[in-house]
């Protein structure tokens, strides 16, 4: 008997360590690990929605434009120059000698088709909302297309970072399946192999027409966990992780390992109510009990002493970093008293029960902790709020979008990184998009001309009055700019960036 | 030997049959799917045209023949959520898991075994104390702590280990031995508890009457017995060692079929649930099948009485 346990033993043993293994030629020191909390749904980033779908587009495609991290103007880069024609033409002269992974030259059919692609209504892509003013993109030459746009498109420029150019050729001859799996790109990096929610494998394209990235290699590894991610940061096995909360930095700073850099970013964090009643009934279509929400909660000491001040305390979603952000507005300030007397008066003098849905701590650091603060605020007010935690982000973003977010529950946007009022009030604000809660017509008229003028002090006046109106009505319960903290390893030099789209093609080895 | 065999085997067909109608089950029992699947806004036109796709519009019965007939050929439709075959993605991840957990009772083996031996010998000693103190802090520790403190340990201040990921013999030793903690203490106690009831049985008093050394009476006499329990409940405990894998393979990034498991669920995404409840059942139903004539192998009384 024990003759047959020691054998089985073996066996179990032998099949236990026959398990594959990535026989890849690269080394520890030309790969750059990088970790993310969930994984991507597609390599087709103008078919996601997630933020992880536009820091992988980044590393293996091209826009047209992209953003000086510095002086965060937008600059060209599959584009050479752009100008307008007329207040509803654009012209875009663009770079000559890029080849895509496959081979093939990219020329300016290459942008039509992207760009119609994401127009096509039949195709349902994510980000069609981002370019639907588009609409015709027209070849002039091999190096230059035409946009004619549907009235004036003041957002045209920033948009251009935020659409990625794919093949024609693919596009044309590969089935939709095949293209959500198979990024081919004229991007700084090409993927090599994708295991779902366990990493993706970059190499290095030494065709490049840029900068060539400094690590051969980058591995995108997949870690739910980020006690295990912080754990891999200090012991060697990644090299940069973000998000952290801020509880862990000193962790970090104290291990000799690693550090941690911190930036603000373009993302504000609210939490949205649903005042249009896309899940039905609820005590937030009342605008009293949406005030009474916002003036519950002390923000300001939550920033303080949850945060540790990593949050910049804003009156509206419209984060500081955007154009048109209006300096004078005062945010809200914490009065239970006025709250209480807003309550009663909606009919809710013995307080009401709430469900707020909330989510993982994806791309805001020590989300659970500032919820509870917040919860724990609102009761004082007389909200009894129940917390339903939903652990994976990608169904809760999945439900917000049908229309089942609930009455409240957690968001932030990132404006696909579109430095402007405009790529958070469309999205977010405005009635009837996938992502809004709110529905008011005043509104809606507000985004419409502030997206219909190339005159800059126009479009400011206008999104001062718009944020004006958010405030007054208490939209959402609003919360904080975000300042995103990332935990880098000692062996590599990296610039936290302030649109949040990390770029592992810039991270280069440090100097011993 | 044979009609034992046989008639397990029949056993094995009735379960998976019961199992594939649970699985099947799964979805009319949450309410309606079509609902689930379409946005809140559609129309009544949209929803007979799933109801017609999903063939949701046949009885039942019909339902349950395609169902099944489709999952025998390891057709079980495409996930609602990222739109590949079911199949293919539950295939994917099912290694890692398989290998975890096989890992996890061997290393639950290796505890066990030996404390349980030693501590049912030593009955009353200071060793046994130590072994049972082991046992009741082992089943205490929470997975979810062990695998973290385990990565501080290993990983962040020694330097010795990955902390987490795929790959390599070194990765699965700490995720390996969370589990085998796991599984460990229950085994232990059944080794222990068998070993000291053997011990006074009437066989081992005339093997040590005959003459023989300490060593191979518990090694030839006592052991061959106490093992019988110990690995029925081995085969019984599989299922549980696969929800301790969910756990553990969240802590260690592990690309498993747990966590897949418990994402589709989340995801509302039920062909890839009914693949996996379906393929994991199956497992178990094979593990405890292999249990079963390992323990007829061992103990002639159980063949017979069949």
């Amino acid at each position: 008997m024990r003759r047959w346990l020691s054998l089985g033993s073996a066996l179990f043993l032998l099949l236990a360590l026959f398990c594959p293994s990535p026989a890849d030629a690269q080394t520890r020191e030309d790969t750059l690990v990088y970790a993310l909390q969930s994984d991507v749904d597609t390599w087709d980033p103008p078919n996601s929605v997630l933020r992880e779908a536009i820091i992988l587009g980044y590393h293996v495609f091209d826009h047209l434009a992209t953003r000086d991290l510095k002086t965060r103007r937008v600059i060209p880069n599959l584009a050479t120059s752009w100008k307008n024609l007329d207040d509803t033409t654009w012209e875009v002269k663009l770079r000559q000698g890029v080849k895509f992974h496959d081979g093939s030259p990219f020329t300016a059919k290459d942008v039509k088709a992207s760009f119609e692609r994401v127009l096509d209504p039949t195709k349902k892509m994510t980000a069609r909302g981002n370019h639907a003013k588009i609409k015709s993109v027209e070849v002039v030459d091999d190096h230059t297309v035409r946009f004619k746009t549907d009235g004036p498109y003041p957002l045209f420029v920033e948009r251009m970072t935020a659409l990625v150019i794919h093949s024609e050729k693919v596009l044309r001859e590969k089935p939709h399946e095949w293209v959500q799996e198979n990024p081919i790109g004229t991007g700084p990096y090409k993927l090599v192999r994708w295991n779902r929610k366990q990493e993706h494998l970059l190499v290095r394209n030494d065709d490049y027409w840029g900068r060539k990235a400094a690590f051969k290699h980058v591995r995108i590894r997949i870690i739910p966990e980020q006690a295990t991610q912080i754990a891999e940061l200090v012991s060697g096995g990644v090299d940069i992780i973000k998000a952290v909360p801020p509880d862990q930095m000193d962790v970090i700073n104290k291990s000799g390992q690693a550090r941690t850099a911190t930036s603000p970013i373009l993302r504000t964090a609210m939490l949205q109510l649903d005042q249009a009643a896309r899940g039905g009934p609820n005590p937030f279509t009342d605008k009293r009990v949406r005030q009474a929400a916002n003036l519950a909660v002390d923000a300001d000491a939550i920033i303080k002493h949850v945060l540790n001040g990593l949050g910049d305390r804003t009156a509206t979603a419209v984060n500081p970093m955007a154009f048109g952000w209006d300096q004078g507005l005062k945010p809200y300030k914490q009065d239970l008293g006025r709250a209480k007397k807003l309550l009663a008066e909606a009919g809710y003098p013995n307080g009401l029960d709430i469900t707020f849905n909330t989510g993982p701590p994806v791309v805001e650091p020590a989300i659970q902790q500032t919820n509870d603060a917040i919860v724990a605020d609102m009761a004082k007010a007389g909200f009894r709020v129940k917390q339903n935690y939903i652990g994976d982000n990608t169904v809760l973003v999945a439900r917000i979008k049908e229309g089942k977010g609930g009455p409240m529950f957690n968001w932030s946007w990132g404006y696909y990184s579109v430095f402007d009022a405009d790529a958070i009030l469309y999205d977010v604000f405005k009635c009837g998009e996938a992502y809004s809660y709110y529905c008011n017509k005043e509104l809606d008229d507000l985004i419409h001309a502030g997206r219909s003028t190339l005159d800059q002090k126009k479009r400011t006046e206008i999104y001062v009055k718009a944020q004006k109106l958010l405030f007054d009505d208490a939209a959402y319960l609003y919360k904080w700019g975000l300042r995103g903290v990332w935990g880098i390893s000692n062996r590599v030099e990296y610039q936290a960036p302030a649109d949040e789209v990390d770029r592992m093609f810039l991270a280069t080895p440090r100097k011993k | 030997m044979r009609r034992y065999a046989v008639r397990q085997l029949v056993q094995l067909v009735v379960v998976v049959v019961g199992i594939s109608m649970l699985a099947f089950g799964i979805l009319h029992v949450i309410g309606d799917p079509v609902l689930l699947l379409l946005p809140q806004n559609a129309g009544k036109e949209e929803y007979e045209r799933y109801t017609k796709l999903l063939g949701l519009d046949k009885p039942v019965y019909v339902q349950y023949w395609k169902f099944a007939s489709r999952a025998v050929q390891g057709d079980f439709g495409k996930s609602w959520y990222t739109d590949t075959p079911a199949f293919k993605l539950v295939l994917e991840r099912m290694p890692p898991t398989l290998y975890l957990t096989t890992a996890g009772l061997v290393c639950a083996l290796l505890i066990a075994l030996p404390l349980g031996i030693v501590a049912a010998l030593k009955r009353h000693s200071f060793v046994d104390n130590l072994c049972t103190m082991a046992a009741v802090a082992g089943q205490a520790m929470p997975i979810f702590w062990l695998g973290i403190m385990l990565i501080i340990i290993f990983a962040v201040r020694l330097r010795v280990l990955p902390a987490s990921g795929y790959g390599t013999w070194q990765h699965f030793l700490m995720p390996a031995f969370t589990l085998g903690a796991f599984l460990a203490p229950i085994t232990m106690r059944l080794v222990r508890s068998g070993v000291i009831e053997i011990m006074n049985m009437d066989y081992i008093r005339t093997a040590r009457a005959k003459g023989f050394a300490e060593r191979t009476v518990v090694s030839k006499h006592a052991f061959r017995n106490a093992c019988i329990p110990v690995i029925t409940v081995l085969g019984l405990q599989f299922g549980q060692l696969l929800g301790g894998a969910i756990v553990t393979e969240t802590v260690f990034a592990w690309p498993g079929v747990a966590t897949l498991v418990v994402d589709s669920i989340r995801n509302q995404d039920f062909p890839v649930v009914q693949c996996a409840v379906v393929l994991l059942a199956l497992i178990i139903v094979a593990v405890n099948f292999v249990v079963d004539m390992i323990v007829g192998l061992i103990d002639p009384r159980i063949r017979i009485a069949a």
